[in-house]
């Protein structure tokens, strides 16, 4: 179910009544809660709620065995199991295709000459991100850093909750089963607040991403043809607004979503656009995986412990890695990659120049690195390599291309972004909700009612989020 | 509570917001009218999965669509069709998913519209592409997609500005339609698609009917028929006859083998249409060809005195007056042939 939807409006109406009616005990409603997720999921391909259920039985078995057994090498095994289950159901679901091209592109390559008919594989809804909050939990078990869940039910909750089952914020169980074990209930100033940002997350996605980007990042990277320096520019730009708003959308739901029920997740954006420096855009860009990604990756791998050219391979193989995990596909790899190089170039510049960043020279280099980032984009977006070196090729006058934007579409795009990048500049240092804070509240009212205004003449196709792809 | 304002604010603010929008554009003649689009289309779809082989389901194109009147059709023959027929596409897309995914047994009839039935065959293409996302569509949607086309009914049914088209047409009012009205200096030297706005409407069983505005103002039908000559006058792939014929046969035969009955129905076109299609699409050579080649029965609107004067306003569709009466001379024929199997004649 997309929360960008009618189904939605019903689903969660029922789910609120529910949960403020004082008809249930506090273990009651988190029975609904559970159930309302499976029904959440369920609604796009009931089956696949099994693969749910398997990871959710398999992570409490293992949680529970971590925390009682001494014996290491029998703890091992059930991370072992954990890991096994969850990047098992990644690697076949997510991956089994590209696996198997590649391996027979390797026997072709050897000479070998094998063909391999492309396995019909439905990849399930988010499973990239319950499969690593789980795999969260039981390697922090693994670790000591965490109790166990108390209940099978808050468990399950954790790894099901619905406002963030499908896209994230991918939340470490520290965070979220022990707000389970106390009845949550909203205060009126969280509830409105929580519908105020469910606002924001869909005027991001249905007004900005959806109505004014989608249509230009879509006519120009499906384009056919060469395209003209500017149309390639304009495309890139509208890409890089339409997943940021997409992306953000979706977590600024999920979090209005959470706390309207009186739960808080975690911030997974921070106005990555105004980042100075490619460590600090990953400290602001989907937040929650690039932690994860860190604490669960680049740590182990030795992080920035054991010399500065295992620091850099650590870096390299940690970005490549969440590169792929954005999709199976080697331009995912080349996006990770170009960050993880962005990111050794950064800190080798970094021992070299001191630089003491003020309003001016900051602004100049969130630019700098913003367009470093949209260059990434044009691989992320490219179904081919073929069609990534075509844009670059536009994008830096390499090739005369044909113009197949008007004159609006690229104005349009223009404006969206350079409001964008402003105000991300503006909030970089600031929050949302200090900001609300300050602005008197008829104020706040008006732009409420205008976001929603605008949110309904837009109508919107029920367009899925990028990102539940990945 | 300082937000408890604001939300009193948005929420009196929106509600004189969208009332004064949705007066707005009923002031300037628009009404609440459903959308024919995929989900309304996967509806009629799934509805083939339960038929018997004395049901009928019509496919073709527009003309088809707006030509074959279910109630006419069913008040004849006793039997209402289930009417698959997509606006601007080929049919072979979906006569194809028909033989190839369901095991129905009734009457099938395919409307000609010699444009796009010999189109191509070609995945990419619109009138194939167009056909060819309902049938995706329809295997692939989600009982979220169910949930939320049967919520957005009584809003289509009763909001101005919740009944956007799932095409761009010049008469959207969504954001993304208004914005696209937006006209500034052309930048990309290609010939400019001419406005074009919807001229029928459509019912939940997806019965469509021309507007009556369409048949008493010329100034509007030739919005319409501008549209249609920039079509027909603009340069584009050639038709792939051969290619077509052969899919389209392919099917028929396995349709027609397995006990199926395929109707072939050729409804009326006028003006530059109908220039275009003699000259372009001559009968004797394709649709009595196709005809010969499947083995299916056949009607041609030339063949029918009551029929083959007929005018289309817009050249391509006839009138709901218009096309009551073709619905009710095809059926009586087919009665007459008794060409609908296993239904009592």
């Amino acid at each position: 179910m997309l929360f960008n939807s009618l189904s939605f409006i019903v689903f969660f109406a029922v789910v609120l009544v529910l949960y403020y009616l004082k008809l249930f005990s506090w273990t009651n409603k988190k029975r609904m809660l559970l159930l309302a997720s499976y029904v959440f999921y369920a609604m796009w391909n009931p089956p696949l709620v099994i693969l749910l259920w398997i990871s959710t039985l398999i992570d409490y078995t293992a949680g529970k065995k971590l925390a009682v057994l001494q014996n290491q090498r029998h703890r091992k095994y059930w991370l072992l199991l954990s890991l096994f289950v969850n990047l098992g159901f990644l690697a076949f679901f997510k991956y089994g295709n590209f696996l198997m091209e590649n391996f027979v592109s390797v026997l072709n390559i050897v000479g070998i000459e094998f063909q391999a008919r492309p396995m019909d594989i439905i990849l399930p809804m988010g499973i990239s991100f319950y499969t690593f909050q789980t795999m969260s939990y039981t390697i922090d078990m693994y670790k000591r850093k965490i109790e166990p869940a108390r209940t099978f039910l808050d468990f399950a909750l954790y790894v099901t909750f619905f406002p963030q089952l499908v896209a994230g914020p991918i939340v470490r169980a520290k965070e979220l089963i022990t707000q389970f074990y106390e009845e949550k209930k909203a205060t009126t100033e969280q509830f409105l607040w929580g519908a105020f940002l469910l606002t924001i997350g869909l005027f991001q996605k249905i007004v900005l991403a959806d109505t004014l980007l989608a249509d230009t990042s879509d006519t120009i990277f499906g384009a056919r043809s060469m395209v003209h320096s500017l149309d390639a520019w304009t495309g890139t730009l509208a890409f890089s607004g339409q997943i940021f708003f997409d992306f953000a959308g979706y977590s600024t739901c999920a979090i209005g979503i959470a706390l309207m029920l009186g739960i808080i997740l975690p911030d997974n954006f921070r106005y990555p656009y105004a980042a100075i420096g490619f460590s600090d855009f990953w400290k602001r860009w989907h937040i929650s995986l690039s932690t994860w990604l860190r604490d669960y990756l680049y740590i182990p791998l030795g992080g920035n412990r054991n010399g500065i050219t295992r620091m850099y391979a650590a870096l390299m193989i940690t970005m490549l890695l969440g590169g792929l995990w954005h999709g199976a596909a080697w331009t995912f790899v080349v996006w990770g990659a170009l960050h993880g190089l962005y990111l050794v170039i950064e800190r080798l510049l970094r021992n070299r120049i001191k630089l003491r960043v003020s309003v001016l020279n900051g602004m100049f280099l969130a630019l700098v690195t913003y367009t470093c980032v949209n260059i990434t984009w044009v691989f992320f977006r490219a179904r081919e390599f073929s069609t990534a070196k075509n844009m670059l090729a536009s994008m830096f006058g390499l090739q005369n291309g044909e113009k197949i934007l008007q004159s609006f579409d690229i104005i349009k795009v223009f404006v969206v972004v350079i409001i964008m990048f402003i105000c991300h500049w503006l909030f970089r240092n600031t929050s949302l909700k200090a900001v609300s804070l300050k602005t008197p509240p008829v104020v706040l009212g008006m732009v409420w009612a205008l976001l929603f205004f605008l949110i309904c003449i837009a109508q919107g196709s029920g367009e899925q989020f990028i990102y539940f792809q990945f | 509570m300082k937000l408890v304002t604001s939300f009193l604010v948005a929420l009196v603010l929106s509600v004189i917001g969208l009332v004064s929008w949705e007066l707005y554009w009923r002031s300037q003649g628009y009404e609440a009218t459903l959308d024919d689009n995929k989900h309304l289309w996967a509806v009629e779809r799934a509805k083939v999965e339960g038929l018997s082989d004395t049901d009928v389901v019509i496919t073709g194109s527009s003309r088809v669509l707006f030509d074959i009147q279910l109630d006419e059709f069913e008040k004849v023959t006793g039997v209402r069709p289930i009417q698959l027929a997509s606006a601007g596409s080929s049919p072979l897309p979906i006569f194809h998913d028909l033989v190839a995914h369901t095991d129905f047994t009734g009457t099938i009839i395919v409307g000609i519209t010699p444009p796009l039935f010999y189109s191509t065959t070609f995945p990419g293409a619109p009138p194939w592409q167009r056909a060819q996302a309902r049938v995706d569509h329809y295997h692939k949607r989600t009982y979220s997609h169910r949930v939320n086309h049967w919520l957005s009914i009584p809003l289509q049914k009763n909001l101005v500005m919740m009944s956007g088209h799932e095409e761009a047409s010049d008469e959207n009012i969504d954001l993304k339609g208004l914005l696209n009205r937006v006209e500034l200096p052309e930048r990309t030297g290609r010939p400019q698609y001419p406005p074009f706005f919807e001229f029928g409407t459509i019912d939940l069983d997806r019965n469509v009917r021309m507007t009556n505005r369409t048949v008493t103002d010329t100034a509007f039908a030739n919005v319409i028929t501008n549209a249609w000559k920039f079509i027909m006058t603009s340069e584009g792939p050639p038709p792939d006859i051969k290619g077509t014929t052969a899919f389209f046969v392919a099917d028929a035969k396995k349709f027609m083998a397995r006990g199926g009955n395929l109707i072939l129905v050729r409804p009326p076109s006028s003006g530059m249409f109908k220039e275009g299609e003699t000259k372009y699409f001559p009968r004797e050579q394709l649709f009595d060809e196709l005809v010969k080649s499947t083995g299916a029965k056949s009607y041609h609107y030339e063949d029918y005195d009551p029929l083959k004067d007929m005018v289309c306003p817009e050249w391509s569709h006839l009138s709901a007056e218009d096309a009551d009466i073709f619905t009710r001379v095809l059926a009586e024929e087919l009665i007459k042939d008794k060409a609908l199997i296993n239904i009592k004649q």
